[in-house]
């Protein structure tokens, strides 16, 4: 018992992690348009823009969230002025494969220039644990898994209200839902896609670096499995429904965990795929509700 | 007479091959309520699209706004200038609350004040009482009626000069068509010019001062709106005998 309901709280954590990924997955795919593959690489090189800040700056955890979301939100500019920009008009596949081609570019680039080992990430927050007692079982709380839900809650905290707030907030959520319209409402919808996309990215960056923290290590091949693992949570969402990507990514945290207590943690990335194809089978287009959309 | 604030010489778009359009020219005063009416697939989406920069034109068409050329300039910047175009099927933002939907329409004006938005929004609300009734409700979730008057309130929202509506009767009851024909020439009362898209030709004549008639992708006729109501041709083609 006492197990279970450690894996659950692993699974809350790691999930809220995943549900961080989807989030900036789903901005990507909502403003943006267009689905992209190289969201993992994008991951990837959050989590070194921190990595180099706990080894030049030290374990400040604040400054390396922002350099990886920095870090990552350069290289939304990077992939959307090679993938997207000029292909809003071109069949979907052409920007699609584009993506492909950065996200094989980048992880070899990283191998190349941050080296192909798996790096350490130690000691950043304190190795403290509270014991609880819960129903004659014990449950451990590490401060690691605190910091980790409190961090996420509060960036989506702070996304919804940019989102529901602000005259950006507006404008990304117009363009994600009609382009022709956002040019008639005045709109630079170009600019506003590249700004999408750099903050969906930026989440994926800050998303990277909590992995590395959760896992202790980060490396240049990192992004791949993470790739498909927020694609998986953001289907839950019809992959441009927000609030729903980051259900499913909790979800896949959750199943995750409680998966290999039944299994064998060998088999942890089998439950992510197998919940994508349930999903997609009996729900391809999402659990939005289409209430919102009566045309 | 008033001033021209738009004119269109030789306007001309291909899709692809297809000719949409050929040496369409139009000329629309301050102030007035110009309609181009024609049957469906005549071109007359075109022509509002090609004049708001949604499509290219081909070389040689010229549009000009307020004496300045704005035939190569992108979308959002003639909006800036003062043009708004209500597009056919409406197009409102369908998870945008009523109220956000105003303000995106807003967006569309760079010398925007709170004050004067707040005075837009009343105004608004003053037209179409019922989007103040639903300001908090998804715009997905209004009836045809009450998204097509969003969809108008949202392009006044930017204070433009020239309102250009495409088919706003599209696909509403007799009715409704009635009220909304009304507030269109209210909005000219209140100082804005109108070119109006109607294939509903009788209703669009009886308050147009002008009119064009668009046939394959041509004006084929133009006069004043009596003119045209009287006009056999018209009579016979989209009046019904
Ligand atoms: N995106 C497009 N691609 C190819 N042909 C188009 C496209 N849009 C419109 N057309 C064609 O251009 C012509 C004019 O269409 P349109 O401007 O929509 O007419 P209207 O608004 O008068 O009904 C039609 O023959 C139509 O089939
Ligand atoms: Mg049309």
């Amino acid at each position: 018992m006492g197990y279970i309901l450690n894996q659950l709280l692993n699974g809350i954590c790691q999930g809220s992690i995943y549900a961080l990924m989807a989030i900036g997955y789903s901005v990507i795919v909502g403003v943006v348009g267009m689905v992209t593959f190289a969201y993992g690489e994008v991951m990837m090189i959050g989590a070194f823009s921190a990595y180099y800040i706990f080894i030049y700056v030290g374990n400040n955890l604040p400054l390396a969230i922002l350099a990886a979301f920095a870090g990552s939100f350069i290289i939304g500019i990077v992939i959307y002025k090679l993938c997207y920009e000029r292909f809003f008009t071109a069949p979907r596949h052409i920007s699609l494969l584009c993506t492909i081609g950065i996200s094989m570019l980048l992880k070899n680039l990283a191998q190349i220039v941050f080296g192909p080992e798996t790096k350490p990430v130690l000691n950043v927050v304190s190795n403290k644990t509270f014991n609880i007692n819960v129903f004659g079982s014990t449950l451990n709380i590490r401060l690691l898994q605190i910091v980790i839900i409190v961090l996420v809650i509060v960036l989506a905290a702070a996304l919804t209200l940019f989102f529901n707030r602000t005259k950006y907030g507006i404008m990304l959520r117009a363009v994600s839902q009609n382009k022709d319209a956002s040019y008639l409402m005045g709109i630079n919808v170009k600019r506003t896609a590249l700004l999408g996309n750099c903050i969906g990215c930026g989440f994926g960056g800050i998303a990277g670096i909590l992995l590395g923290i959760y896992y202790f290590s980060v490396s240049a091949t990192m992004g791949s499995a993470y790739s498909m693992k927020a694609f998986a949570a953001s289907v839950l969402g019809g992959l441009v429904d927000i609030r729903f990507s980051a259900l499913g990514g909790l979800c896949i945290g959750i199943i995750e965990n409680l998966g290999i207590v039944f299994t064998a943690a060998t088999f942890r990335d089998i439950f992510a795929f197998a919940f994508l194809i349930l999903v997609l089978i009996f729900r391809p287009q999402g659990f939005v509700s289409k209430k919102g959309a009566r045309v | 007479m008033a001033d021209t604030i738009l004119k269109v010489e030789n306007l001309s778009v291909n899709y692809g091959y297809i000719v949409a359009l050929q040496n369409v020219n139009l000329e629309i005063k301050k102030g007035e309520i110009v309609t181009l009416i024609g049957s469906n697939g005549a071109g007359k989406t075109t022509t509002l699209m090609a004049i708001s920069g949604l499509v290219e034109k081909r070389h040689g068409s010229k549009v000009t706004f307020k004496g300045q050329d704005i035939t190569k300039m992108a979308a959002n910047k003639i909006v800036h200038m003062g043009m708004c175009h209500v597009p056919e099927g409406r197009k409102i933002f369908p998870s945008l609350s009523v109220y956000e939907n105003l303000r995106a329409g807003a967006l569309g004006n760079k010398n925007m004040t709170k004050a004067r938005f707040a005075e837009l929004i009343e105004e608004q609300y003053a037209l179409f009482p019922r989007l103040k009734e639903r300001s908090k409700q998804a715009g997905g979730s209004l009836s045809g009626g009450e998204q097509q008057m969003l969809a108008i309130a949202r392009g006044l929202m930017m204070d433009p000069e020239i309102v250009m509506l495409d088919e706003p009767s599209l696909g509403l009851a007799p009715i409704v068509i009635e009220d909304i024909f009304e507030l269109i020439v209210k909005i000219r009362d209140m100082g804005r010019t109108i070119l109006l898209i109607e294939q509903n030709a009788s209703v669009a004549l009886s308050i147009a001062d002008r009119g064009y008639v668009m046939e394959i992708g041509k004006i084929t006729m133009e006069g004043t709106g009596k003119e045209l109501l009287t006009n056999p041709e018209v009579k016979k083609a989209y009046l019904g005998g």
